[in-house]
């Protein structure tokens, strides 16, 4: 305490400052840019808004039709919604496998041979860059239609993406938990086994958890590009104004994102 | 190891909970590889033609020659990086709005709360793509009818993550600003804007990484941009060009990510 | 004199069907300090929640300065509830705001419209909180962000909110129950001086039996949601304490706060 009377400070009108004395500008200066870029990005498209507004009444017709579900062919839908559910699971299970492989090579404290780790992660980063329609048009080009294709397609990104979240988890272990059990004469890779895969476990269901809820969103939107499963049966029944068989696979097509999330919000909730 | 039995009750729970989870998955893959007869050693047994088709067809990576051809290219590439930003933001915006009427605790219409999650639950859980697809049979394709999909997807998305935000970190100051009299706007301003805008603007930049690839993919089928651009290649075999193009949305994506992660660190998110 | 505040037979009963207050009927003046003990769980919390309708009474009347909480809405409620300052466990602070702008926030319900939006104070609104928190010592502080403060402080800067409201009543939900002894007697005895010097009437909820006697005009003690105890600190025999926590449950006095109690 001073013995003089503490003043408030005044800023720049002459009016007694309230604000916090170290500021963090940059969140207001973001806000700024970033309501600038979308602007400028709205100017760029140059988005028809009259005519969007006009055909806006359509919008409410489609959904009126959409709720008009219709049935009679649910037995398509059902084994779309199979196939859709299946390659979901063989996708996730398959890139998990590749996933904790290449998972070990992309961390930096487990194999410890040197450039590998950072090789692996540059490949993995392109791959993960790429949508994975994209790779899915690709795998059909080469292995032709059918559920093989959409689950190697689908695998290439989960694949990527188990990849830098493993690495990830393993690379948070603490190095002294590595240490002490390789003083033991254990090899890396029984390092790996023993040490590193036990204590990332849990991480690893968490990931796991949230990629399939991914998976099974994706594998609907495939059957859009051409792929089967249940979004060719919406994009088909859209396509040929049958919106009362789209309604029906929509509505499975939430239920069952909807089920995959639930599912593993509880299960997160026992884990832990 | 010690023997199980030496193991406390929380430890062995666990292990059940790990044994019942891998043992759920396992029987599950072999429901599905049975379902839809997968036989993963039959793609292997494809590896030659894949690589065949890599090699030859694929590489190396061509830039059109044909007049006014690379420009498409790279306007595609602008039209999808602006859908990106300008649905993320417009979808931002509108989902704070909604967002406040969407937790019981800020709502000042609290009955209504679950209402307004139920609806961003429902939006959320329809994949973006689908969306588009009800779109464009209403509205007719194109950039506008693209950009409407993806804001309606973030937005949806958002509200969650803005609820959510906002039921984690505001309940103590909101409480008490109730308490002073303050009105509902005021609560907002002083109360859940200071605490809540850091959280607000990380999941802002994650939906904006978002949707740069579902912007892509949306052009896919209709939403114009880069997508629309990549599929006529493929269409039409083109996979040379297919393939600089697949590498130039590769690069976009990668930098947006190095961008929203460097400013993660500047604003100290 | 007339009381500031008026229970009469006021019950709450939550959705649960529990019963948190039965039949409560109490009178508070100015110029009171009245501490409320009794068990966790008796429904020391709601009873002060229920005064500026955090949460609202089941039946029966809270009267309030002479008008019933129950039937107020909007504008009105908010009016009632400037009148009331309150104090939190937690401190119930915005962490990433400056302690100057915790303070004034006492002062939103008083301003409208635009200005409170933006949180443009009366320029002797914000003299008025600087001197406040430099006679509560927190004149160093003014500039930090609230989340920077220790807990003792925090409490300090809750304390010239619920102030800078102006109200004619102070509600304290365990004010101290975070804090270590030292913070805690600063915190009372700030709560007793500036009762008294405003002469405002002061309800605390409290947990330490010692507190509650060193500092109270008047104890009212709670079991089970129904009133057992009403008097004064000298009246609160072993007999009395038995009937609020019940034979054997009463809390032991920790030593050093009795000492500086005394």
């Amino acid at each position: 305490m001073t013995s003089a009377a503490p003043a408030p400070r005044i800023d720049r009108f002459g009016r007694i400052r309230v604000a916090p004395e170290r500021r963090n500008r940059a969140v207001p200066v973001f806000l700024v840019c970033a309501a600038l870029a979308a602007v400028a990005s709205l100017v760029y498209l140059d988005l028809p808004w009259a005519k969007l507004a006009s055909r806006a009444p359509d919008l409410g017709d489609v959904f009126w039709k959409l709720g008009h579900l219709d049935f009679a062919r649910w037995e398509l839908i059902l084994s779309a919604t199979r196939e859709t559910v299946c390659v979901a699971v063989l996708s996730t299970f398959y890139g998990m496998l590749l996933g904790l492989f290449f998972g070990m090579l992309a961390a930096e404290n487990v194999l410890r041979v040197p450039f590998l780790a950072p090789i692996v992660k540059a490949c993995f980063t392109f791959l993960r860059a790429v949508p994975t329609p994209v790779w899915v048009l690709l795998m059909m080009v080469c292995v032709g239609m059918g559920p093989a294709a959409g689950i190697a397609g689908l695998c290439v990104h989960t694949t990527a993406f188990f990849t830098r979240a493993f690495a990830q988890s393993f690379e948070d272990i603490p190095g002294e938990t590595l240490e002490a059990l390789e003083a033991t004469g254990v090899g890396r890779v029984g390092v790996f086994l023993n040490a590193v895969l036990p204590s990332a476990l849990a991480r690893v269901v968490a990931w796991v958890g949230m990629r399939l809820e991914i998976n099974v969103a994706e594998c609907a939107i495939l059957g859009m590009v051409g792929a089967g499963g249940v979004g060719f049966v919406i994009a088909n029944g859209i396509q040929n104004y049958e919106y009362g068989t789209a309604g029906v696979a929509i509505l499975l097509v939430f239920a069952l994102a909807y089920a995959t999330e639930r599912l593993f919000v509880c299960l997160k909730r026992r884990l832990r | 190891m010690p023997p199980d039995r030496a193991l406390p009750e929380a430890v062995r729970a666990e292990r059940r909970a790990y044994a019942l989870f891998f043992g759920a998955l396992l029987l599950v893959v072999a429901l599905c590889t049975w379902g839809v007869a997968f036989n993963p050693f039959e793609l292997f047994g494809k590896g030659d033609a894949f690589w065949t088709f890599l090699s030859e067809d694929f590489w190396p990576p061509r830039i059109p020659q044909r007049e006014g051809r690379l420009e498409a290219i790279l306007a595609g590439i602008g039209v999808t990086f602006a859908m990106a930003v300008a649905s993320a933001t417009v979808a931002a915006v509108l989902a704070f709005l909604v967002a406040l009427f969407a937790s019981e605790r800020v709502s000042p219409f609290p009955r209504l709360a679950p209402l307004v999650r139920g609806a961003a639950t429902f939006v959320r859980n329809i994949p973006a793509l689908v969306w588009a697809f009800i779109l464009f049979s209403s509205l007719g394709i194109g950039t506008g009818v693209g950009f409407v999909a993806l804001t309606l997807s973030s937005l949806a998305f958002l509200v969650r993550a803005f609820a959510e935000t906002m039921e984690d970190l505001s309940q103590d100051g909101l409480e008490s600003l109730l308490a002073i009299g303050a009105t509902f706007p005021q609560r907002v301003a002083h109360g859940i804007l200071p605490s809540c805008l850091g959280g607000f603007v990380s999941w802002y930049l994650y939906s904006l990484e978002v949707n740069i690839r579902a912007s892509a993919v949306v052009g896919m089928v209709g939403g114009g941009g880069i997508g629309l651009v990549l599929f006529s290649y493929i269409k039409a075999f083109n996979y040379h060009v297919a393939f600089f193009i697949i590498l130039l949305i590769a690069a976009l994506v990668i930098a947006v990510d190095w961008m929203t992660g460097r400013l993660r660190k500047e604003l100290a998110l | 004199m007339q009381p500031i505040l008026s229970f009469r037979n006021v019950s709450k009963r939550y959705a649960n069907g529990a019963h948190a207050l039965e039949d409560i009927t109490l009178d508070i003046r100015p110029g009171e300090f009245v501490s409320v003990i009794g068990p966790s769980g008796s429904g020391k919390s709601t009873l002060l929640r229920l005064v500026n309708r955090l949460i609202p009474a089941t039946s029966g009347h809270v009267i309030l300065d002479g008008r019933d909480m129950a039937r107020l809405r909007g504008a009105d409620l908010r009016a009632q509830r400037r009148k009331v300052g309150m104090v939190f466990q937690n401190y119930n602070l915005v962490h990433r705001l400056s302690v100057f702008q915790n303070a004034l926030h006492g002062r939103l319900g008083h301003l409208g419209g635009l200005r409170g939006l933006l949180g443009l104070y009366a320029e002797a609104d914000k003299r008025r909180a600087f001197d406040l928190l430099v006679s509560l010592g927190l004149g160093a502080f003014c500039y930090a962000r609230a989340g920077e403060l220790s807990g003792g402080q925090k409490q300090r800067v809750g304390i010239a909110r619920a102030i800078m409201q102006d109200p004619k009543i102070l509600l304290c939900d365990e004010p101290i129950a975070s804090l270590d002894p030292a913070s805690a007697k600063t915190i009372m005895e700030t709560l007793r001086d500036e009762t008294r010097r405003r002469n405002l009437a002061c309800v605390v909820n409290l947990h330490q039996l010692d507190v509650a006697r060193a500092y109270s005009t008047r104890i009212v003690g709670l079991r089970q949601g129904r009133l057992v105890f009403d008097g004064a600190p000298d009246a609160l025999d072993a007999a009395a304490l038995a009937r609020i926590y019940g034979p054997g449950h009463v809390p032991a006095a920790a030593p050093e706060e009795a000492a500086h109690a005394s």
